[in-house]
Parts: C-alpha cells; sequence; structure tokens
C-alpha cells in the first residue's frame, strides 16, 4: 500500500469522524496528526506554552528589565515581567509585583530582559523581487509578494535579537514601492504581517541616479513630487468622498498606498543620505507634501539636518554606516569636519534630534548585527546616559513605524515579544539566549543550538 | 590628568578611589628626602626627564601566560621603557616621576595589527611576476600619512604593513609605529615577514592560473631560498666560500635563521592545510596564519601542533553553507573555532582598509561574541602580546613588563568593547595622542 493510499483513507476516516470546525483547520495540519485526531482519541493538540496565547499566565524575573517606555523610567532592577496570552500584563519591581497563582515562574537569574529589537531597513525576509526598476516611481509595488517565512537569513536575524522588521523595497528607482512590517520569528505569513503597507520606499540620491541616462537629482526630485503630488489629490478626493462632499472615486492601484501616507496609516521611509539630499527629504516630503516620513540612512554629512529635523518631527534610522569620514572632496563643499571622524548618531544627536534609531540595510550589515550598528554609534560619540542605545533598537524604530502600541517596549498592553540577553543587549559581547514573540518561545540558545 | 606631586602628597589613603588611583609610596618620598633618588635632568618640578607613573583603576599586563590585569595599579616609566608594574600598595614610586593619575580609565599595551595596507601608498602589489621575494613594502611608507593618524588616535601603536595578495609571493611586509616620525624612527624591522598568498586573489594573476600550479611555484622559490640560506651558513660557519648575494632570495635567510615570519594569506580547509603542509612541515619557516577565515578553523589542531598561530580577519565567521561544512544552521566564530580546537597563540587583524585600522578593538569584540571565550582576556591578548610574539617583537612590545618599550594606551575600559575609547598613548615613553588636547579623532 502506497503513502497516497494511506492518506486518503485516513483523510476518509477523519472527514467521517470529527466535527465540522475541527476540518476547518485540515489544510494547515500534517497528515499524521489528522490521523492521530482520526482515531476517535480526545483532540491532543499541545497544550499551549505559558505566555503563548491560550496558555497558562508566565511570570519572569530577571536582575535587569529594559523597560524603555518613551517616556518613563527606562529600566527596572530585579524585575517581575507577567505574561498572559502573548501580551505583556504587568512589570515592575519583584517586591512590588506579586505573582499570580497558577502563573508559571521563569527565572532567569544574572540574565536581562529587554524587548525584541525593531529593524526598519531589511531586504532579507524573501527572495529578492524587491527592486523591479521599470519605471522610475512604483508606488503600486509591494515587497510583500517577495515575504518567505522561515528564511534562513531572518532565522539568524532572530536569534540576534530582531523581531520586527520592515522588509522594503530596493533603491533602484525613486519610489521602490511598498514596504511590509513583519514579526521574523513566527512561521506562516498572516501571523508574520504586523501591517502591510507598512511604508512606502522612496530613494532620493545615490541608487537610482543610475536607473537610466540623464537622469540626475533635479529631475528625480520633481518627478518624484508628480508622483506624490497626484497621489495627494487621490488621497483627497477619497477624504471629499469620506465627508461626504464628493463621488466615490475609483480605487487606484498606484496611488492607494499614497492614501494611507495622506491618513497618516503608514509612514514614507527615505533613501537619503548627505546633507542637500536629507534636506531636500526634509524640504519637500514633510516640510510642503506634509506626508509622515522619516530618514532612512541618513550618513555622511547628513546629521547637520537634525535641528531642523526636529523641528519638522522627523526621526532618523541610521546606518549601515555609522560614521562621517572627513575627507577633502566633503571638506571643500559640505563643511565636515576636516580631521575628525564624526559618528552620524553622535551628530544629530549633537545637533538636538531625539529620535534617533539604527538600521542594517541587511544583508549589508548581517540582520543579526543590528545591535552593533548602536554599539557603534557609543564608540563615535553617541551618548547613552538614558540607554539611546536600546531605544534606537526598539521602542523609537516602534513609534517611528507607527506600531510603538504594539511592540517595542516592555510595558503592560504590548505584545510580549521579549529577548533573554546574557548583559547588555547593545554590548556586541553579549548574547541572546532566547527570543518570545508574542510569548512564544521562537528561539533557545540551548535547545535549538546557539545560531552563533 | 596630570596631578602636581604636591597635592598627592597630602592625599590620604583611603581617597584613593575617588580622588584617584596614586599615592606617593612613603618608601619613595624617604628616599627621596635623604637624597637617595636618581637625582639627573629634574625639571623646575623636580621630575627627572622622561620618568614618569601612570596609576590607573585597570592596568591590563597582558603577559603571554600569567598575569592579565592589576586593579588599581601602578606603572613606572623611565626613558621610554618600562621599569615596574605592580598594584598601589606594592609599587614605591620614586619622588622624580611624574605622576600621571588616569583615575577610573584602564591602562593597556599598544595594539598591534599584524595586517594592514595603510601603511603608505600603494605601490605594493606589483604583479609582474608571479612570485616576488625580493620586493619591499619598505618603499612606499610614509610615516604618520593620514591613514595611521586615526588608528594612532585609537590605540594602535604598531603595524606590520605587508604587500597584497595579487601574487603568491607579495613580497616582505615592514613593521612599523603609527605614529609621525622619521622613516628611521619607524621602522621596528624591515622585513618585518615574507607574504605568502595562496588562495583566492592570486588566482587572478593569470589565466589557467589555479591553486596546483601556484603552490608549486610557491615550493619551487622555497626551496631555492632555503638552499640559499643554508650556503650562507656554511659560509658563516667557514665551511664554503661567501655565495653570490641575490636580493630576490636574501629574505629567506632571515626565515632560515627564525628572525621574521611568514604571514600567509590563507583562509579555506584545503588552502590553510597547504600552508602548514608547505611552508612549515616541509620547509620548517616560522608561519603564522593570515585570515584563517571560513572552516580553516578545523585544522586547529594540527597548527598548535606544528606552532603555526592564527592571526584572525577581517571575517570573523563562517556562515552556514551546506555545500561545503553544514553548520546546522549556525554561525560559527572563527576565532573561537580556533580555540576550542586549542590553538594557544590568536590574534586580530583588520585587513585595513578593508575594515578601518582603527576598529582593530572590533575584531576582538566580534570574536567574543561568536563564542571566543574572554574569561581570562585572550581577547585583549589577541591584540597585544600575541600579535607581538607572532611577529618575533614579543621580548620589547605587546605587554606591560618591565623591560619593554612604554607604548602605553589609556582607555575608558576594556579594548574589547567597542563603546570604550582612547584618552591618551604614549610610543617608547612619549605622548603622541592625548583628546582633551587635541581634537577627538573618532
Amino acid at each position: 500500500m502506497t503513502a497516497s493510499t494511506l492518506r486518503t483513507i485516513s483523510l476518509a476516516l477523519l472527514l467521517s469522524s470529527v466535527p465540522a470546525t475541527a476540518q476547518t483547520g485540515l489544510g494547515n495540519e500534517n497528515i499524521e496528526t489528522t490521523a492521530a485526531i482520526s482515531a476517535s482519541t480526545p483532540p491532543a493538540a499541545a497544550a499551549p506554552a505559558p505566555g503563548a496565547p491560550g496558555g497558562k499566565g508566565l511570570a519572569i524575573r530577571t536582575a535587569k528589565a529594559l523597560a524603555v517606555p518613551l517616556k518613563g523610567t527606562q529600566f527596572i532592577d530585579n524585575a517581575v515581567v507577567l505574561v498572559k496570552d502573548g501580551l505583556i500584563e504587568a512589570v515592575g519591581p519583584a517586591r512590588t509585583t506579586p505573582v499570580p497563582l497558577g502563573y508559571e515562574v521563569l527565572d532567569i537569574g544574572d540574565k536581562w530582559l529587554a524587548p525584541g529589537m525593531v529593524e526598519l531597513h531589511s531586504h532579507i525576509a524573501g527572495t529578492f523581487d524587491i527592486n523591479d526598476t521599470v519605471y522610475l516611481t512604483n508606488p503600486g509595488m509591494r515587497a510583500s509578494t517577495a515575504v518567505r517565512p522561515g528564511d534562513p537569513k531572518m532565522k539568524l536575524g532572530l536569534a540576534g535579537g530582531v523581531t520586527t522588521i520592515l522588509f522594503i523595497p530596493g533603491s533602484g528607482s525613486n519610489i521602490g514601492g511598498q514596504g511590509v512590517l513583519l514579526k521574523t520569528g513566527l512561521s506562516d505569513y498572516e501571523s508574520m504581517e504586523v501591517r502591510n503597507p507598512g511604508s512606502m520606499k522612496l530613494a532620493q540620491a545615490g541608487n537610482p541616479e543610475r536607473w537610466g541616462f540623464r537622469v540626475a537629482r533635479s529631475f528625480m526630485n520633481w518627478n518624484t513630487r508628480n508622483t506624490l503630488q497626484r497621489g495627494i489629490a487621490y488621497a483627497k478626493e477619497w477624504e471629499a468622498f469620506n465627508d461626504g462632499d464628493g463621488p466615490k472615486p475609483e480605487i487606484n492601484l498606484q496611488f492607494e498606498v499614497i492614501r494611507a501616507l495622506y491618513e497618516r496609516r503608514a509612514p514614507i521611509a527615505t533613501h537619503t543620505q548627505i546633507f542637500q539630499v536629507a534636506n531636500m527629504t526634509l524640504t519637500m516630503v514633510a516640510a510642503q507634501l506634509k506626508l509622515p516620513v522619516f530618514i532612512d540612512h541618513g550618513t555622511f554629512d547628513a546629521h547637520r539636518v537634525a535641528p531642523r529635523a526636529q523641528e519638522l518631527g522627523v526621526n532618523a534610522i541610521l546606518g549601515p554606516r555609522a560614521i562621517d569620514v572627513p575627507s577633502r572632496m566633503m571638506m571643500s563643499w559640505a563643511g565636515s569636519n576636516p580631521e575628525r571622524i564624526q559618528g552620524v548618531a553622535a551628530g544629530y544627536q549633537d545637533g538636538g534630534l531625539e529620535m534617533i534609531g539604527f538600521n542594517t540595510d541587511a544583508p549589508v550589515i548581517p540582520q543579526e548585527e543590528l545591535l552593533l550598528q548602536a554599539s557603534m554609534g557609543v564608540r563615535y560619540g553617541f551618548r547613552w546616559d538614558n540607554l539611546e542605545t536600546i531605544r534606537g533598537l526598539t521602542i523609537i524604530p516602534a513609534k517611528t513605524a507607527g506600531i510603538d502600541h504594539l511592540v517595542g517596549s516592555i510595558e503592560p498592553g504590548k505584545q510580549a515579544d521579549l529577548l533573554i540577553v546574557t548583559g547588555d543587549p547593545a554590548d556586541p559581547r553579549c548574547a541572546v539566549e532566547a527570543v518570545l514573540i508574542e510569548g512564544q518561545r521562537v528561539y533557545d540558545a540551548n535547545t535549538n543550538r546557539r545560531r552563533w | 590628568m596630570t596631578l602636581p606631586r604636591t597635592t598627592l602628597s597630602t592625599r590620604s589613603f583611603a581617597s584613593a578611589k575617588s580622588a584617584g588611583v596614586c599615592r606617593v609610596g612613603i618608601l619613595a618620598l624617604a628616599l627621596a628626602l635623604t637624597g637617595l633618588a636618581p637625582a639627573a635632568l629634574a625639571d623646575a618640578e623636580g621630575f627627572a626627564d622622561g620618568a614618569f607613573a601612570v596609576c590607573a583603576a585597570k592596568v591590563l599586563v597582558c603577559e603571554e601566560e600569567g598575569l592579565a590585569a592589576i586593579d588599581q595599579g601602578v606603572l613606572l616609566v623611565r626613558d621610554g621603557r618600562i621599569v615596574a608594574v605592580g598594584g598601589v600598595d606594592e609599587i614605591a614610586i620614586p619622588a622624580d616621576h611624574e605622576i600621571i593619575d588616569v583615575g577610573d580609565s584602564w591602562l593597556m599595551p599598544g595594539m598591534i595589527d599584524l595586517h594592514s595596507h595603510v601603511g603608505g601608498s600603494g605601490g605594493l602589489n606589483d604583479m609582474v611576476f608571479q612570485v616576488n621575494p625580493g620586493l619591499r613594502v619598505g618603499t612606499s611608507v610614509v610615516t604618520g600619512n593620514a591613514n595611521l593618524v586615526r588608528p594612532l588616535a585609537a590605540g594602535i601603536t604598531s603595524i606590520l604593513y605587508i604587500p597584497g595578495s595579487g601574487t603568491n609571493i607579495g613580497g616582505q611586509g615592514v613593521l612599523m609605529k603609527t605614529h609621525e616620525t622619521e622613516f628611521e624612527d619607524a621602522v621596528i624591522r624591515n622585513p618585518g615577514s615574507l607574504k605568502i598568498a595562496q588562495g583566492d586573489n592570486p588566482k587572478r594573476w593569470g589565466y589557467r592560473m589555479n591553486r596546483a600550479l601556484m603552490n608549486h611555484h610557491i615550493r619551487y622559490a622555497l626551496r631555492q631560498g632555503k638552499a640559499y640560506a643554508m650556503r650562507w651558513q656554511e659560509y658563516e660557519e667557514g665551511r664554503a666560500s661567501i655565495p653570490a648575494r641575490h636580493i630576490n632570495l636574501d629574505v629567506f635567510r632571515d626565515l632560515y635563521n627564525n628572525e621574521i615570519a611568514i604571514s600567509t594569506h590563507t583562509q579555506y580547509f584545503q588552502v590553510v592545510l597547504a600552508t602548514m603542509r608547505i611552508l612549515r612541515i616541509e620547509f620548517g619557516f616560522p608561519t603564522f596564519i593570515d585570515h584563517g577565515s571560513f572552516d580553516s578553523w578545523l585544522l586547529g589542531e594540527l597548527a598548535e601542533e606544528i606552532g603555526v598561530p592564527a592571526i584572525l580577519g577581517p571575517r570573523e565567521v563562517m556562515f552556514p553553507r551546506p555545500g561545503r561544512f553544514d553548520t546546522d544552521g549556525r554561525v560559527e566564530g572563527s576565532a573561537w573555532g580556533f580555540q576550542k580546537m586549542g590553538v594557544t597563540k590568536i590574534g586580530f587583524n583588520t585587513d585595513a582598509p578593508v575594515l578601518p585600522q582603527e576598529e582593530l578593538p572590533l575584531q576582538s569584540a566580534m570574536g567574543v561574541r561568536y563564542g571566543f571565550d574572554n574569561s581570562t582576556m585572550d581577547a585583549v591578548r589577541g591584540l597585544t602580546i600575541v600579535p607581538a610574539v607572532v611577529a618575533g617583537i614579543g621580548d620589547e612590545l605587546g605587554s606591560l613588563e618591565p623591560g619593554k618599550l612604554a607604548d602605553l594606551v589609556v582607555l575608558t575600559g576594556d579594548p574589547s568593547d567597542p563603546r570604550t575609547t582612547v584618552e591618551r598613548v604614549w610610543i617608547r615613553g612619549e605622548t603622541v595622542y592625548e583628546v582633551s588636547e587635541e581634537v577627538r579623532l573618532w
């Protein structure tokens, strides 16, 4: 008897014997499991782990919880974090945070607990079908069509503590399409997706200049502005319709994402670097078109725009280049410091920008080395007396992407995306021991093998 | 911070931590009062020229085997050399020594990178022939060039400036200082090494070249060179007439006499195996693995057995690649791998400008990240004493031991933490960088 006839038989058994509600789950189960169910024993689904949705509560005791809320106390020594149904229920000092009856206690001793890291510039969630450059502006294209759950590079990132990524199009054209926010450690696309569109990718200089002969920045900015203006006009038609002031517009696939921007449901992630380009991001996108936008990369001497970025409320997510190296060329036209390597993050901080995060541009820098971007920021002068390193890896990118109500800090009500770390997650010599996403243990160095 | 001796002499012992580490030894004061302290060349404040004491919260001694660090330590320097090192309770500071108390900061030996290409101009990868043992990178040195200014400010005081890997034997490296000075003063030793490249880059030399022919060429050159060195030895022992000078082969005399080592661009398993079997086992030349990336750490046991150290970088890890060697999804650290296989001499390099020269300490940090055990400070040794010993300059540099040259670095904490920054650097007892006086370079 062949395997396929066996399957047919057990499938037939199953269809005839289990209640209709169980059948709806059939498509996602493998055949061994369904065969077991069909043997008329009670449904033997493994009980959800403590902390996971449907499981009992989980109480994590830790020497240090890096809570990093947007405002307020940034860390708690000797802390207890309560997790229930995939969400953080409570966080506080052990002596004032009682563990409810029935909760499983996980004591991680001297190890630290941190929120999962949030990476807003990643290209490694799937195949590289994310840089189609037929047109110069492509707001309709979606990176989400390239996602491959369980991609090996994403798994390495997960072992490095990166739990949420903004998977974005490349910078071969001026508008490369729509990014998607994903949870790295979950196994099917539907549960991975945090928000789609996660962002619209705009690239203003450098790479898109290679698109075609005679295309340079003046033309590109004109062309981009033209696309954005048309998209805003489209969004306004919808606004009028929703207010009862106009007819129902036809859906325009190209401009739907610009409507999302206009309604502030997603930001523009801008590949922008050097001073004049970053300044154009601020002028054109933030000040004139008034669309939500953040500086992505922001390297070389772009840190000189920091005061204006702070004024306009434009955050900076920095990387993969951490420094502005003095060069004769830079000095002559940009006035960069002629002698000193200027840390990019330090430059923004010195310029008064409060919301500074980090990126890897993975695979440019390996996804698992996101934290190193923060440590290199410190090496080159970034001050971290208020845990700015950890904040730049967690709550600041979460806030920038508009998902800080879900992730980015250890606060009641947020999803329990947590890292158990041997020490400071911004010290590259420390290692991530385990990762929880929505209360589920998705990586464990001891049972899964330490990935590095 | 430099403290006048008069204020120190009134400091109470109990306040050592908050007000600085140093105190003047009672014995030293007594000696000074009775006129027994060396009095020559005293300046206006009564300090002897070139004599000073550095007091630090932690002194990373970095002995090759043995003492790693001293908490609340003192180091005495006179005439460019280290005279004594110990705890504040053990070392009496002579009265004519200026006292430099760096408070909570740490003190360590100057760092050494054995794989650098930024010691001067280009002209270090001439590829007319496939083996070029006579070429000298020393001719390209630009002392204190712009690419050395930042490394110096990062605590890297010595480099082995070597030829590129465009040919199988690229020529002779030169051991040099990173600070601006005369060429003669900058050079520590010339030749500093012979550069051999076995895999990858030299394959691009010409059509139909591959490793079998390349290794044949290398062996051919090494046989010639060794025979030449042996003829000179026979002559020096009075057993033969004087051989004709051959400037292409002179460097082999240094190798044959164990005065320098071969720095070998070698990385994959099979290439590193050929390095060890040809250069070390067949010809007996001092050899170290330079790069040693990917899966080459699997040969660590053999490397240790035949005395081949590993200077690792700029690639720190082996990504899982089932085609060659399946790591079951795990990223393997090179340094971790060599250490696990029992290699005792593991150092780090940058291959600058592949990685910026000033980021040498980051290589050790990434080694630790990928599993290298740093519990006995091997990450710091890999930046100091290990490269010094491997390059044959361990008797003069690489640790803070009496008699050695005073190449010193003051920094805000552990050098293997990239968040640490350098505050002051001395070379041979002379201050060559001080953050408070100059622009912070990074």
